[in-house]
């Protein structure tokens, strides 16, 4: 019941569209049969599978690597890991093309220690690769929830019986974790079709670019379009959970079996294999986190020498900084927890209970991740001004925490189903029998073991939302800056070393709360 | 840690979380104060704060400002329709208030205010008025190229000289903007040979005027068709590391215009005289001059002279030709470049 409700208000930016293709004068039906519409819905396709595809494979590797092996510095890559996922699009891709372009600072770096970096990054290449580092933390960090939380008995049992680290890893290991991978790698999906910053950065004609280009002068095609990527969505979202349920089965019946509790720390010994291993987290690291981050470091300082001396000074001041800062904070982490708290029955009807219903819900509540944030926030006015006594909340704090939580409860979603799905159904009968009520079971047995999981997922709602922009700056109580806004304003005013210094304070501002938030608490179980 | 006080911990800090959110929206949620004005802004609050803040320093009255980008937030208000909090928009072009014009939404300013600039700057039926300009230009590397190589009419860019040099932003709304005049001006059939003699020129798509001052820089390409503003943005930021200049085409001719930033006020505002009394003030000398000698536009309050750094004053101005439906011109416009192909060079 719950469960369907929290759906209804997450069909709330669905619906928006649906009403208003219903009243424009584009059919997405007949659109569908014009090459204006068919090359960039094919080219969004093609750049969506191969960047799920991309960052399944590097997420699950990064995640394997630094829970379950000896790798030298493991707790402090499991920090860094995931924050590529901060940079917000449109940021991480300028920074990533300037750096690495001739006269950029990581490319002339580089060539002094005589390598060649000139990359013409554009098109499916480079949207490709851009949206891989920038997205893989999507499956990492469900998939590195999962490995904390699995029982080690049978990975130790084959290794002891001679198979080798490979063989376990994709007999034992790749079977517990495939739903995590597929969670993951459809987030990556959703989130490349909606996206909208780096394609538009590469030049690389989508359909999110194909809807915010017309959206004003022709809004009528630009709605029809957006049902047909919402359609897209669903249907992807309806095969992933088709799919997944029937591999799910094999890993179930492991997990079923295993002893819960059994939480000794698994390594396996790089040996031979340490530098390569050490060689490629740091060499994702230092593409996707590091290098957007020198250029900007390079941007910021350069801004600060002339300030210094005697130049244009910074045009910064602790205003900018200090209030956003703390509005970041606070936002991400409410929308954090209320998001998770709000998909925990959805999950659970969509885990425990194989109806109809509950593929309809999770298709509804997944899918929505697809719409882009503009129309997330467009929807929620359009709802509280015409069609609900709730006026009066317009630009308010409830309705932007809403629209978040609208637009990114499907992080959330995918993560807690796959943590009450790791709940053993024998755990919660023997609790039953032994007298304990329906709330003292989530809170003392179930909540206890979900919790790397869920904290997973409040991880990715916290980071998405701390650099959200079109929702904030529509939604938002009016006067409502957070460090994304800020950096956004700069940019577009084309103040680069004030944009730089403040993307640098969000991205250490994420890494602390990355470390206090995720990391320590799924690490407390160990 | 035992499990309890993790979970009696989460319960905890949830229903902290919620009293909060409560507490703030009931906060913000009173309104309407006589004293104060809402803004929707489309110009960054970097460039436009500091005239805010002499507004509410000079007059005592609160400006609350909503940022955004120009189009999102004339969607927003056609959204709002009538319940609209906004009593004053100001945009970075004439299209988006153009299109809430032709909702109906925007209401008929003062006289004054509209006689502070020339016809040519403000809408036939009074309701937006320009405040600042920038150029269209040349932009191009000054390592590469040689200033008396520099073109003097944009039809020039389909020559050989340029082939495979020039850098268009196709899907940005300040080259529709110039777009959709030099196609009223010159009719379709011209435009669209231009635009499809740039593709067969092999002239490349980029997306920001931004990224084209960037790419031209550092010599990824050498010409491109941008706003004057960024450059000049860009050689404050970077000094004499900054390897591009604009250029601007010869008077008369097609490739410069002025694109200007408008300013509305909304029809179901309650407070339209103090609103018309920000566009007064957004118009005065003081601020004219702040916008030409800080923010690098080009002032259009009569009277008041563009700083000297600028390039000449390009003749014409997106105002001085009156649409009479602007939505269906810009869908055209769109329509245009699309079958062109710029956006897949």
């Amino acid at each position: 019941m719950v469960a369907v409700l929290v759906a209804a208000a997450f069909a709330l930016p669905g619906g928006y569209v649906a009403w208003r293709v219903i009243g424009g004068t584009e059919s997405p039906l007949a659109l569908l049969t014009s090459p204006r519409t068919l090359s960039p819905l094919w080219r969004t396709v093609q750049l969506a599978v191969l960047v799920s595809a991309s960052a399944a494979v590097l997420g699950t590797a990064l995640a394997w690597v630094t829970t379950r092996t000896d790798l030298i510095g493991r707790r402090f890559w499991r920090v860094v890991v995931p924050l590529p996922l901060v940079y917000p699009s449109f940021v991480g891709a300028a920074a990533f093309i300037s750096g690495l372009s001739p006269g950029g600072i990581v490319h002339d770096l580089a060539a002094d220690l005589g390598f060649d970096l000139t990359m013409r990054l554009h098109g499916l290449t480079g949207a490709w690769l851009v949206l891989t580092l920038f997205t893989y933390p999507y499956v990492y960090l469900p998939v590195a929830a999962r490995l904390a939380s699995l029982p080690t008995a049978f990975e130790e049992n084959a290794r002891l019986l001679g198979d080798r680290p490979a063989r376990v890893f994709s007999r034992v290991v790749l079977p517990q974790i495939g739903s995590s991978v597929a969670a993951g790698s459809l987030l990556v999906f959703l989130y490349t079709v909606s996206d909208f910053g780096a394609v538009h950065l590469m030049r690389f004609e989508t359909l999110t670019q194909t809807i915010f280009r017309t959206r004003l002068f022709d809004r009528d095609r630009s709605f029809a379009l957006a049902l047909l990527l919402l359609v897209l969505a669903l249907v992807v979202v309806a095969a992933e959970r088709t799919i997944t349920r029937a591999g799910a089965r094999r890993g179930a019946l492991l997990t079923s079996d295993a002893t819960v509790g059994d939480r000794r720390a698994l390594t396996v010994p790089l040996g031979r294999w340490a530098a390569p291993a050490t060689g490629l987290v740091a060499g994702v690291v230092g593409l996707a986190l590091v290098s957007p981050a020198i250029s900007l470091a390079d941007w910021g300082l350069f801004g600060w020498m002339r300030s210094r001396r005697g130049g244009a000074p910074l045009r910064l001041d602790w205003d900018d900084v200090l209030a956003p800062t703390w509005n970041t904070v606070w936002i991400g982490v409410t929308t954090a927890v209320i998001a998770v708290a709000v998909v925990l029955p959805v999950a659970y009807l969509t885990t425990r209970h194989r109806s109809r219903l509950g593929g309809a819900v999770n298709a509804v509540v997944v899918a929505g991740f697809a719409i882009p944030g503009l129309v997330v926030a467009l929807s929620l006015v359009f709802w509280t001004m015409h069609a609900s006594p709730f006026d009066f909340l317009i630009g308010s704090m409830p309705v932007l925490v809403f629209a978040y939580v609208v637009h990114f409860g499907a992080q959330a979603v995918r993560t807690a189903q796959v943590a009450v799905d790791a709940v053993p159904a024998r755990m919660e009968d023997a609790a039953r029998l032994l007298g304990a009520g329906r709330l003292r079971r989530l809170a003392t047995v179930e909540l206890p073991l979900m919790l790397p999981g869920l904290a997973a997922g409040a991880g990715l709602v916290m980071l998405s939302t701390m650099k959200e922009l079109p929702a904030t700056l529509l939604a938002s109580p009016i006067g409502f800056r957070t460090l994304a806004t800020q950096v956004w304003g700069t940019y577009e005013a084309l103040f680069l070393p004030e944009m730089a210094i403040l993307a640098l304070i969000l991205l250490a501002i994420s890494a602390l709360m990355t470390w206090l938030l995720v990391v320590r608490r799924s690490d407390h179980l160990r | 840690m035992n499990t309890r006080s993790i979970s009696s911990r989460l319960v905890r800090s949830a229903a902290a979380v919620l009293i909060l959110v409560v507490l703030t929206a009931s906060a913000t949620a009173c309104g309407g104060d006589p004293d104060s004005l809402t803004v929707y802004s489309g110009r960054s609050e970097k460039l436009i704060g500091p005239i805010f803040e002499a507004f509410t320093a000079e007059t005592g009255i609160a400006l609350d400002v909503r940022y955004g980008s120009s189009n999102d937030l004339a969607l927003l208000l056609a959204e709002e329709g009538d319940k609209s909090p906004a009593d004053v928009f100001l945009s970075r072009s004439p299209g988006p208030a153009g299109y809430l014009d032709d909702l109906g939404m925007l209401s008929e300013l003062d006289n004054d205010v509209l006689d502070r600039v020339a016809t040519g700057d403000r809408s036939p039926d009074g309701t937006w008025v320009g405040f600042a300009g920038r150029g269209r230009v040349l932009v191009y590397n000054i390592d590469e190229v040689a200033t008396g190589d520099l073109p003097d009419s944009v039809f020039d860019l389909t020559g050989p000289e340029y082939a495979g040099r020039v850098a268009v932003p196709g899907s940005n709304s300040s080259f529709q903007d110039w777009f959709t005049l030099f196609r009223l001006r010159n009719g379709d059939d011209v435009a669209i040979e231009w635009l499809d003699a740039m593709v067969t020129n092999d002239s490349r798509f980029y997306p920001k005027n931004g990224a084209i001052v960037e790419a031209v820089g550092r010599n990824e390409i050498q010409f491109g068709l941008v706003n004057h503003y960024y450059n000049f943005q860009k050689v404050v930021a970077n000094g004499d590391a900054q390897r591009s200049a604009n250029h601007g085409f010869a008077a008369g001719d097609d490739g410069g215009l002025m694109i200007i930033a408008t300013a509305t006020v909304i029809d179901s505002s309650e407070e339209k005289d103090t609103a018309n009394r920000l566009l007064t003030h957004i118009l005065s000398d003081a601020q004219q001059a702040y916008l030409t000698n800080k923010v690098y536009e080009y002032p259009l309050a009569l009277g008041v002279m563009p700083a000297d750094v600028l390039p000449p004053v390009p003749a014409d101005r997106v105002g001085a030709v009156e649409i009479d439906d602007v939505a269906a011109e810009f869908t055209r416009t769109i329509e245009i470049i699309e079958a062109s192909g710029i956006l897949d060079q």
